[in-house]
């Protein structure tokens, strides 16, 4: 089977065309008769978005970082089963007593896919790039003092104070690369690479990016011979193209299609719950949000699983709290139970007269918040509240959540895998990204304390209370966690669907 | 004749020049930060002002309109904020995708538009004239995105004939770019074909009344050849014009149907580039569609004024 | 409310010797598809104005429970992907799509018929300064303009009416210009500009009576036209407001659920579809009867300086679309 598209590629260049029909039966990528060096055998992935650009450090965008995933390393790396941090290309650390120096010890023998080893100059290097260009991941290095390369396999980082979550920060996911030193300076990142991963990138069109295998991966050479990641917005198509064969995987899967999905032979569907969610937020400075007991009634007058069901059929699961059932940092809490008649007694109570209005802040760049608006919307309107359903392109979105400008909105908050990079941003009183004005000396003093506590056990015990009084003060609304939907084609191994919707094809062999 | 062109040219540079003044001001009135945009959700301030002075954003906006100008008109449209690639790259790599559907879908206007106006036309207030009259006007009134459902829903789901979107580039594979270009072809292609039905009907009408054709018929020539040598031809060259001004529009990107087919054409380059107030995309993407659109009308201006120089005057 | 119902009133004023709307009305009304194409008008206006008696269901009754039901008794377009009464959501559609329509092109040519009127008359700088602009604004690709139009303002109902009305602004100028400079230098204008007639009583009592036909016609093609751009921008997220049913809004929800409930994207088309239709065919047929001189000397021929305006009309036509 794998010399087949081999020839089929070779005749086609030397024609002048690529694989016409030789394609149909044969279930390789074979509508790309340009894939590279062994032409075969490629794997060919059909995600939802062209990246924006491929430089690991400016990048924000998803579809970017599902193709970094596979060409880019970082010191550390989330586990697939439950999102603790793992070694990556640093094989081993310390923490002093005080914690605020931490010594990384690099992994021997990782090879750059331009020949050159790995050193500490390198991650010194990356992460300085990041802090001295001020580029977007530049606030996880608030804490850090300097970075430096005490010899060749040794990092030391000296923090101003204890930053317990350092691991994530550093390794949570690609946007912490590791490049060779003067990288930046020598390519143009932004459409070349040169990182440790198990593909490097061959080249990028605007229908596709296309990866080969790298023979030198410290981890050993990848299976498939090269990764074509194809851009297929519609997801009627990429499901067509998995069918038919000429995808073997993708990601582009609407919630509506799961149930008939299931019972399609001819897919092989994956989902396992995601540590995204979804919220709503109401603005604490404008009245009567400001009153607590309104947000409590608007939450208790809100049916979760019907917003959840609307929303994303029988992808998602609703939760009170952030993070669902099954990660480390999950709070059991669910103190609201849909009660119309509770919650106007709850608004009547405090003191607030109906019919009021509320204008709701959703995008189109996120479609689900515009349906979960409108179940909303339904849901208030008993309550004698109308809501003003307002969607607006992201870009305004954000400039009106930025000045504050909203009554509430939805959104949601994405990748989650350590509590401080969800909690404290959002809930500290003035944080960065605490746009909805929650301030709580209670919430406050339990965040302050997670942040700098080192044992783990007890650090998720102040992270339970902050959570339950951010649920019980309705400084967000959250309304449930949807899952990862991937679908692939039977029989393909060693591909692992993961909560924090890391797309890694290292190991992944083709189905016969 | 010079006189004429010189001036048609010089009105068309000025109003290119309005064109780049009105796209640069209204991207700048968009509310909404492209700097925010490019750094997601989470970021400080450091991150942003830096990557506001990268960016050129805080120059005061005359400087930043001349800069861009001065570039565009040496052929540099700028880098995109987004991907940080140079805008002529976007556009060019888009190119084939656009090229692709505006060609295939002029071919099936033609198929569509030349034997259904001239058969109109031959027989005026026939069932064909008739037939075709009504034709026409569906077509230019079908929504072109429904038109695209439909066509998804019949073909691409109940008989699974053609791809249900998605561009397979030429280079890649012939058969499927063939196949992925049939349904948006179609949709594109039957409202162009409407348009230029109509008009071929009246051209051929046209023809059929110019003097030299009435005098060959008088002659008695065989209707047949009447139609080929006299009337066809005459008919062709107000046809190619207009299916020029056509071309055009294919060209400037048909953003719904790119929507519907998922098609990655300069359409859904420009939605984007405003969605992401993208604003050197964007404003290379609208230039680049004046510029192709009065290009192509001074073009069939000066088809016409050939062709009648009473027009020039 | 209705092309056709504006006509009469629009043709009254067109002279005062002869009840020319009275003509006009009963040669339309022996055209037949002009005839049928107003029968549906006044169908549409009918149902936007007793949208609430005639909706079997509120428009917003969402019950996730019945979503996505196929076509039945109690729901005889079926159900969307929030439980929604289809049938009801494309009735009350039909109210936003006319006023919408209306609104925009009554913008269009409020502004347009003023800029090429004014172009017309004075000719020289001024023509070539707003006509300049107008051109500005027609090398912008139609919906694109609308968009970025719509990105400055913010999405919403009487923003996509602006959005619209000033994508179509310079059709407007040009056939209104066009027709100016026809009636200009005729004799009865030079006649009354020679006896001292003000500007404003000679575009008010000559040019602009006599120019008004071909601006009725463009109107109600026009009137197509915005019905569709509405549509357009709903699809694309940036018209009509959910849950306000608007039948383009309906068609880019029920475009995720193709293989599913193919009513939710198949009836509110085929409302655009019937609407739009109906507006050209009026539009054809008061063509045909306002302006006959055109067709006749269309069948004719012998018109080979008026195919370039042709020519423009057809890029007019296709830039909407």
């Amino acid at each position: 089977m794998r010399a087949l598209p081999a020839i089929a590629a070779l005749t086609a260049a030397a024609l002048g065309l690529a694989g016409c029909g030789a394609g149909e039966g044969v279930d390789t990528g074979q509508g790309s008769g340009g894939s590279p060096g062994e032409g075969g055998g490629a794997l060919v992935a059909a995600i939802s978005a062209q990246p924006d650009q491929l430089d690991p450090h400016k990048t924000t965008a998803y579809a970017s970082f599902q193709v970094l995933e596979n060409v880019y390393d970082t010191l550390t790396v989330p586990s697939a089963e439950d999102q603790t941090m793992q070694p990556s290309l640093a094989e081993s650390w310390e923490t002093s007593d005080d914690g605020l120096t931490w010594t990384f010890t690099l992994r021997e023998g990782v090879e750059f896919h331009d020949g050159s080893e790995l050193d500490a100059a390198d991650v010194v290097y990356s992460f300085n790039r990041i802090i001295d260009e001020e580029l977007a991941n530049s606030y996880r290095f608030t804490s850090v003092a300097d970075i430096t390369a005490k010899d060749d396999r040794t990092v030391v980082f000296q923090l101003k104070e204890p930053m317990p979550n350092l691991l994530s920060q550093v390794g949570e996911f690609k946007g912490m690369a590791i490049l060779p030193e003067g990288a930046a300076e020598e390519h143009d990142l932004a459409t070349e690479a040169v990182g440790t991963g198990p593909f490097t990138l061959q080249g990028s069109t605007a229908s596709a990016v296309e990866l080969k295998a790298f023979e030198d991966h410290w981890g050993g050479e990848p299976t498939v011979p090269a990764v074509e990641f194809r851009f297929v917005s519609e997801p009627t198509a990429a499901l067509t193209a998995l069918r038919s064969g000429q995808v073997h995987w993708t990601d582009n899967v609407p919630a509506q299609q799961i149930e008939a999905l299931a019972s399609d032979d001819s897919v092989e569907l994956g989902q396992t719950p995601s540590v995204d969610y979804w919220y709503m937020a109401m603005n604490l400075e404008k009245p009567p949000f400001d009153k607590r007991e309104v947000r409590r009634a608007i939450a208790t007058a809100i049916d979760r699983e019907a917003v959840t069901q609307a929303a994303k059929f029988d992808a998602a699961r609703p939760n009170q709290t952030a993070i669902p059932e099954g990660s480390f940092w999950h709070t059991d809490y669910e103190p609201f139970e849909p009660d119309i008649a509770a919650a106007k007694k709850m608004l009547a109570d405090a003191g607030v007269s109906t019919p009021l209005r509320m204008g709701l802040m959703v995008t189109s760049e996120y479609p689900e918040t515009v349906t979960a608006a409108q179940v909303i919307a339904s849901q208030l309107e008993p309550l004698g509240i109308t809501v003003d359903i307002q969607t607006e392109e992201f870009a305004t979105w954000l400039a009106r959540q930025g000045e504050g400008d909203f009554d509430a909105f939805l959104l949601g908050w994405v990748g989650n895998v350590d509590p401080y990079g969800f909690y404290h941003s959002q809930h500290r009183t003035g944080a960065s990204n605490n746009y909805q004005g929650y301030s709580n000396p209670v919430t406050d003093e339990l965040l302050d304390g997670a942040a700098v506590e080192r044992d783990q056990d007890a650090r998720k015990k102040l992270y339970d209370e902050a959570a339950k009084t951010i649920v019980d003060d309705v400084s967000y609304l959250y309304l449930y966690n949807p899952d990862v939907v991937q679908a692939w084609k039977p029989g393909l191994q060693g591909y692992t669907i993961r909560a924090d919707k890391a797309v890694n094809f290292e190991n992944v062999e083709l189905p016969e | 004749m010079s006189g004429y062109l010189l001036r048609r040219a010089g009105q068309s540079a000025v109003v290119l020049l309005g064109v780049a003044i009105a796209v640069f001001a209204l991207m700048h009135l968009v509310p909404g930060d492209p700097v925010r945009l490019a750094l997601g959700t989470r970021f400080d301030q450091a991150a942003y002002d830096a990557l506001r002075e990268r960016a050129g954003l805080d120059e005061p906006l005359p400087v930043q309109f001349l800069g861009w100008i001065g570039s565009a008109v040496t052929g540099d449209l700028g880098v995109s904020f987004r991907s940080g690639e140079p805008v002529t790259m976007l556009i060019v790599e888009r190119l084939p995708a656009t090229v692709s559907l505006a060609a295939a879908s002029i071919l099936v206007a033609l198929l569509i538009a030349v034997p259904l106006g001239t058969l109109s036309a031959l027989r005026p207030r026939s069932f064909v004239d008739s037939a075709g009259t009504v034709v026409s006007q569906v077509g230019i009134s079908v929504p072109e995105f429904w038109m695209g459902i439909l066509l998804i829903l019949l073909f691409a789901g109940v008989l699974d004939w053609f791809p249900p979107g998605g561009y397979v580039p030429l280079s890649e594979d012939p058969v499927g770019w063939l196949r992925s270009l049939v349904l948006p072809a179609l949709t594109t292609g039957l409202v162009s074909g409407s348009v230029l039905t109509r008009f071929t009907r009246s051209s051929v009408l046209e023809a059929l009344g110019a003097d030299h054709v009435r005098t060959a018929r008088a002659k008695g020539l065989p209707a047949r050849a009447v139609l080929r040598w006299h009337v066809l031809r005459n008919a062709l060259l107000p046809l190619v014009t207009v299916t020029g001004v056509q071309l055009a529009y294919l060209l400037s990107g048909v953003v719904v149907v790119e929507i519907v087919f998922a098609w990655p054409g300069l359409g859904l380059l420009a939605l984007q580039a405003v969605q992401d107030r993208d604003y050197p995309v964007l404003q290379g993407a609208v230039l680049l569609f004046a510029f192709v659109f009065l290009l192509l009308n001074l073009v069939v201006d000066l088809l016409y004024s050939r062709l009648d120089p009473r027009i020039s005057a | 409310m209705s092309a056709a119902a504006d006509a009469p009133a629009r043709g009254r004023a067109l002279t005062a010797e002869v009840p020319r709307w009275r003509v006009t009305l009963g040669l339309l009304a022996r055209t037949p598809t002009a005839a049928a194409a107003a029968l549906v008008l006044l169908t549409v206006v009918l149902v936007a104005l007793f949208d609430d008696q005639l909706a079997p269901a509120g428009p917003n009754d969402v019950d996730v429970q019945a979503r996505l039901q196929g076509p039945s008794a109690e729901h005889p377009f079926g159900t969307d992907d929030l439980g929604r009464d289809v049938l009801s959501r494309v009735l009350l559609g039909a109210q936003v799509s006319l006023r919408v329509g209306l609104v925009a092109v009554g913008i269009s040519l409020v502004v347009g018929t003023l800029v090429g009127t004014l172009a017309g008359f004075y000719g020289r700088w001024v023509d070539s300064l707003l006509m300049r602009l107008m051109d500005v604004l027609f090398a912008f690709p139609a919906l694109l303009l609308a968009i970025a139009v719509l990105a400055v303002l913010g999405p919403g109902a009487t923003n996509a009416m602006i959005a619209i009305g000033i994508t179509y602004t310079p059709v407007f100028a040009r056939v209104s210009r066009a027709a100016v400079l026809g009636v200009r230098e005729q004799v009865y204008v030079r006649a009354s500009r020679s006896v001292g007639a003000s500007d404003a009583r000679l575009l008010l009592r000559h040019v602009l009576p006599n120019a008004a036909p071909p601006i009725l016609v463009q109107t109600s093609v026009s009137l197509a036209f915005a019905v569709l751009a509405e549509a357009a921008l709903s699809f694309a997220g940036l018209g009509i407001q959910p849950p306000a049913p608007s039948w383009g809004g309906m068609l880019a929800s029920g475009r995720g659920f193709l293989e599913q409930a193919w009513w939710m994207a198949v009836f509110p088309g085929l409302a655009i579809f019937l609407l739009v239709l109906s507006f050209n065919l009026l539009g054809d047929g008061l063509r045909d009867v306002l302006d006959p001189q055109q067709r006749s000397a269309m069948e004719a021929g012998r018109r080979r300086i008026r195919s370039r305006g042709k020519a423009e009309a057809a890029a007019d036509a296709r830039g909407a679309a």
